[in-house]
């Protein structure tokens, strides 16, 4: 064989190769795995730590792609009912605080605000803070935490 | 099979011969490798077109659902962490190696006549990789990417008397939101890939034309 013929031949087979590679990642990519998030219950704290009136910050730990990570909520207690809400604005995504004097949410990014229910009272945010399901069981408070 | 398959295209479609006439083109002897980094750079280009027509098939460019999208694609889609990765990765090379290749040419003194439009065109193709690195960088929808374009598009309101407008014009109103993000998505998706496209068919078509200039 020539030379001329040999560096064809491989460079064909080269190209085949790396097609066939190159398809066989691409139909792995476009078929997604079936997988629906489940809502999973975590222990937040005793039914009598609730708080009667206002609002108190929670930490609990859940695991997430192989890792574990701390995850703060508020609980917020307003005309007899008890809410868990994530305190992620729904802006942009910064953290906001229980300001007590105002007894509002407040963001320190954009300056948007919240009723303790979390809903907007005014400023950019275009929908009210995530709120999570809380199942109580003999005296435990759960949280509800879409994995 | 195949043989037979191209043959019965290429005697309606005649793409046979100008394939041969691209690839198969005489070189001159002298050259070294560093000729090789415009050809890189278009490599580079190849895979960003290849993956980023992957990434477009689970990214959504929506204020609310991009960065889940994204953290979907790194974490979810199977392969789609090393997709986005080759993305990312190739962009940075991408202009790399176009400076590279430009300084080559810089050095060669290959910009001069008859090749000074074909320059021009080299470096609105490199004007453009770059405002496609820029308007790519805010997709991600994260701090960093908010915050970097919050920061580059100010500097358009810097210009004088007709900065605000260019601000709004770029931002998609008064400051970077949703618009904006859907702007920087439309510009990095369909017009600068067009452009790049349509501008390296005249590189290359001038390429072609002139050949690859002697070193000095």
């Amino acid at each position: 064989m020539e030379r001329r013929d040999f560096l064809k031949r491989a460079l064909n087979f080269f190209i085949a190769s790396a097609a066939l590679l190159s398809s066989a990642l691409l139909l792995r990519f476009i078929s997604p795995r079936q997988k629906t998030a489940i809502e999973q219950y975590h222990y937040l704290m005793q039914e009598d730590e609730l708080p009667r009136r206002g609002v108190k910050k929670v930490e609990f730990t859940i695991e997430q792609y192989g890792k574990k990570r701390t995850q703060r909520i508020f609980i917020s207690a307003a005309k007899g009912s008890v809410t868990a809400l994530s305190p992620v604005c729904t802006h942009l995504g910064c953290t906001v605080v229980w300001d007590h004097n105002s007894s509002e949410f407040v963001c320190p990014c954009h300056a948007g605000r919240y009723n303790i229910s979390g809903e907007v009272i005014s400023g950019p945010p275009p929908k009210p803070l995530e709120r999570f399901t809380l199942r109580v069981e003999s005296g435990r408070v759960f949280i509800g935490w879409k994995a | 099979m195949i043989s037979r398959v191209i043959e019965w295209m290429d005697e309606r479609f005649g793409i046979v011969s100008i394939h041969r006439r691209i690839l198969r083109r005489p070189m001159p002897e002298d050259i070294s490798y560093g000729y090789c980094l415009g050809g890189m750079a278009f490599t580079f280009f190849l895979i960003l077109a290849v993956t980023g027509m992957m990434l477009s098939l689970y990214y959504v460019p929506s204020e609310t659902e991009a960065y889940r999208s994204v953290q979907k694609i790194t974490e979810e889609v199977p392969l789609g962490w090393l997709v986005r990765s080759m993305h990312k990765w190739s962009a940075s090379l991408f202009i790399i190696f176009i400076l590279l290749h430009t300084l080559r040419v810089f050095i060669a003194k290959a910009y001069r006549k008859p090749r000074e439009l074909n320059w021009m065109v080299g470096v609105f193709v490199l004007v453009l990789a770059m405002g496609s690195g820029f308007t790519g960088y805010l997709l991600p929808w994260d701090q960093r990417a908010y915050w970097a374009t919050e920061v580059g598009t100010s500097m358009a309101g810097t210009v004088p008397f007709i900065g605000e407008y260019l601000l709004h014009l770029v931002r998609g109103g008064p400051e970077v939101n949703g618009n904006t993000l859907v702007r920087f998505y439309s510009l990095h998706m369909l017009y600068i890939p067009l452009s790049i496209s349509a501008g390296l068919w005249m590189h290359f078509h001038m390429v072609r034309r002139q050949g690859v200039s002697k070193r000095l």
